[in-house]
């Protein structure tokens, strides 16, 4: 796959309401460029959440709906069901898609829906000002955790990959992370493979995409960085974990 | 005599939403409507539509949202708890202006509460139930029959006002079988929907939302919401007037308890009492005025519902004191009997003329 | 018109198939029509029951308080809802089952669970006691009723359908 360095068509030109240093303009950016480069923008409908990324819709330049907060892998079956030939993706945050809408993820995977989903793991919860996450790392200082996750009490983080990769039907499971160019690179790679398989008709593909939230994870832009590559993915392994519908042992 | 099928009332609505062009239907097992979901999954697929068995029944009425929000026709059903949880997808349903078919089997509550026909949910159907100023429209079927041809129209009108319609029925209706005409009509026909989010193909990419942050959009939003339910409240109310033109006493009951309180009128009328009816079939829009009109000579009304008096207080905002308004209920599955409405009515019938 | 009926008995005695078949018999001759189902919270075993009313005006309620018939397939059906008849009810007993005799005129007795036996399937005994009400009160006519039930029964197994329609020719001939 090539890509060309210029704004992709499926992006729309317009200024996004993202703090500096956050992942989601990135991860839209590339979805983008994945839209374009497999020629299915005409034919690509997102569920954006309910979370930072409720506003995607402004961002896409294809048809975008919202979901409820969590059932956005609900509401991108019912689409797919009945536009089998259209490309669904849902656009989740940790809160939208491992807390509130597990039952969801699992069900949604659970059947082999053929979309994808997008999941956008920051281990924060952002727009309701940085609440604990069920993927905020062991010790981290939230709103709601302020003297550091304790999982004891508070549970230890979720691994929604791991989760999900105890299920039959998924076709393709996969880790990356935006923790400097070369994630990006691979996070790209990983969302090319999920989408494409969604058109070649193989089922259900989750890409987890953990990424820098600045503000909330405290941090500068370039440890949030740092935070992303080192201690999430100390926690959350970078890595393949169903490909072509085997599970990959680590 | 056209043909005619025996059917109980729960299959009667699933045969219903098929001859109206459902395209998906999403359930969950909840007694006692599961009927309707055991009926859907046999025959959606028979006719290559969509059923889903989903996890839960805010799942459910989520995949709905997602299927209208497609351009396609999708209906959910449950019972009174699981419509509880459908609540929050009703209201993104009417923010998002989306149409979807929602039935609700009452059963008794609150809480768990039982399994037995009751009519307790008409505050939640009529009054939001959701949160934020939006209405659904409500039919309320009182026969096998309606059960079928409510749901033919509830599909024509979530569509023609981009709107959420709830068939609001009961366990006694859903189980009860009766012989029906089926629909051999089309399936409702309704303009394009170039709103929908199927693909941007020949035009600018749609976006489905109920979210509006800008200042004064979201007044804007729902000035626009109170504006149609107003077109709706002026074009689509439906009511069942009996014997009203001459009455002393009214009697005012919808689904199961209208048919109950058929039965005393028709024993009312032969002991030479000059009782009358209306049964509301739109349950929102309610069909204030013409309760109004028929309780003019009225000595007084008789609300009978499956609940606590909930339909009681529109009646009384129907009359507005104009004419006094007494109620005959049960609750908790129970059903109001023959013979204690008959009792009611007697007494009633008896209050001296006011003019 | 006006029929009003019960069938009563134990879960899996077919009471409510009974009740279904002879509401959907009537489809054709009978303007109004409602049937309506009773289980207990057991899924099987318990009392089961259906009411069916037959109408030349409409219904009102589909359940009624005073039946002109009550069929009994076992004792506690017959405990349970023998009181709500009226002097001119006809009640039909398995006195197979009900062995508690029941004082009044206008009863009929039938061996159905025996009599089912003796065709060779205990589960019949259902079609014998629908025989016996369409011999006593011809609401359908029972020519009518057996072609019925055997479009009703169709896609089942032949010798199943042809025992059905046995027991029913068994309890209209008694």
């Amino acid at each position: 796959m090539d890509f060309t360095y210029k704004k992709p068509e499926a992006l729309t030109d317009v200024r996004t309401h993202y703090c500096p240093g956050c992942g989601h303009g990135i991860a839209h950016t590339l979805i983008a460029e994945v839209v374009d480069a497999l020629k299915i923008r005409k034919r690509t409908i997102g569920v954006a959440p309910v979370g930072c990324s409720v506003l995607a819709y402004f961002y896409m330049n294809f048809d975008v709906t919202e979901a409820a907060h969590g059932r956005t892998p609900s509401v991108a079956t019912g689409i797919k069901r009945v536009l089998p030939d259209r490309i669904v993706f849902s656009y989740q945050g940790d809160g939208d898609l491992a807390a509130i809408g597990t039952a969801e993820t699992i069900h949604t995977a659970n059947r082999g829906e053929n979309i994808t989903v997008v999941f956008m793991n920051n281990a924060v919860y952002g727009m309701t000002g940085g609440q604990m996450a069920p993927t905020s790392l062991i010790g981290q200082k939230t709103a709601t955790s302020p003297n550091g996750r304790d999982p004891e009490t508070m549970g230890p983080p979720i691994r929604m990959c791991e989760l999900l990769n105890t299920l039959d039907r998924p076709y393709h499971i996969e880790r990356v992370a935006i923790d400097g160019p070369d994630g990006v690179r691979k996070v790209r790679k990983a969302l090319f493979t999920a989408f494409k398989a969604q058109v070649e008709g193989k089922g259900y593909s989750f890409i987890e995409v953990l990424s820098p939230c600045p503000v909330y994870q405290r941090l500068s832009p370039v440890d949030a960085l740092r935070f992303v590559g080192k201690e999430m993915a100390a926690y959350f392994p970078v890595r393949v974990f169903r490909k072509e519908g085997t599970i990959i042992n680590a | 005599m056209a043909k005619r099928v025996l059917m109980n009332g729960n299959d009667a609505i699933g045969e219903g939403a098929i001859r109206a062009g459902c395209d998906a239907y999403y359930g969950y097992p909840i007694t006692p409507q599961n009927e309707l979901t055991a009926y859907m999954a046999t025959h959606m697929p028979e006719h290559r539509r969509i059923f889903i068995q989903a996890e839960s029944e805010i799942a459910a009425i989520n995949m709905v949202f997602g299927t209208v929000a497609a351009g396609k026709r999708a209906m959910t059903s449950s019972s009174s708890p699981g419509i509880s949880l459908k609540q929050e997808g009703i209201s993104f349903l009417a923010g998002a202006e989306l149409p979807g078919v929602i039935v609700n089997v009452q059963r008794g509550g609150p809480g768990l509460g039982n399994i037995a026909p009751s009519q307790a949910d008409y505050f939640q159907a009529t009054k939001g139930g959701g949160h934020g100023d939006y209405h659904q429209i409500v039919l309320a079927p009182n026969s096998v029959q309606e059960m079928h041809d409510l749901t033919i129209k509830a599909f024509g009108l979530a569509e023609k006002y981009r709107n959420p319609v709830m068939i609001l029925t009961d366990g006694r209706l859903g189980q009860m079988m009766e012989p029906l005409t089926l629909y051999t009509g089309r399936p409702p026909v309704m303009p394009p929907k170039d709103w929908a989010v199927n693909g941007a193909r020949n035009r600018s990419p749609n976006f489905i939302r109920s979210l509006y942050l800008v200042e004064g959009e979201l007044e804007a939003l729902n000035i626009k919401l109170q504006k149609k339910y107003a077109r709706i409240r002026k074009d689509e109310i439906l009511w069942e007037d009996r014997l009203t033109r001459d009455c002393d006493v009214l009697l005012v009951a919808y689904g199961t308890s209208a048919r109950i309180a058929k039965g005393a009128l028709t024993v009312a009328r032969e002991a030479g009492i000059r009782a009358g009816l209306i049964r509301p079939i739109t349950l929102w829009p309610f069909p204030h005025t013409a309760i109004a009109k028929a309780a003019e000579r009225a000595k007084g009304i008789l609300v009978v519902e499956m609940s606590s008096g909930q339909m009681l207080e529109d009646v009384k905002m129907s009359v507005n004191g104009q004419v006094p308004v007494f109620f005959e209920g049960r609750m908790g599955g129970g059903v109001p009997l023959t013979s204690t409405i008959l009792k009611r009515i007697k007494t009633i019938a008896r209050i001296k003329k006011r003019r | 018109m006006l029929e009003r009926i019960l069938i009563t008995g134990s879960g899996g005695q077919g009471v409510i198939l009974i009740g279904k078949i002879l509401a959907t018999l009537a489809v054709k001759s009978i303007p109004h029509i409602t049937f309506f189902p009773s289980y207990g919270a057991e899924v099987r075993g318990g009392t089961s029951a259906c009411q069916v009313i037959l109408s030349s005006k409409e219904i009102a309620s589909p359940l009624s308080e005073v039946f002109d018939t009550i069929v009994c397939m076992n004792q506690e059906g017959a405990d349970q809802f023998c009181r709500q008849m009226t002097k001119q009810s006809l009640v039909i007993v398995n006195t197979s089952l009900c062995k508690k005799p029941i004082v009044r005129s206008n009863i009929l007795q039938m061996d159905a669970t025996r009599l089912a036996d003796g065709l060779g399937d205990t589960r019949v005994a259902n079609f014998i006691m629908l025989g016996a009400y369409l011999a006593a009160k011809p609401v359908v006519s029972p020519l009518q009723a057996e072609k019925g039930i055997r479009e009703l029964l169709a896609g089942k197994n032949m010798s199943l359908i042809d025992l059905n329609i046995k027991a029913f020719r068994t309890g209209l001939k008694s």
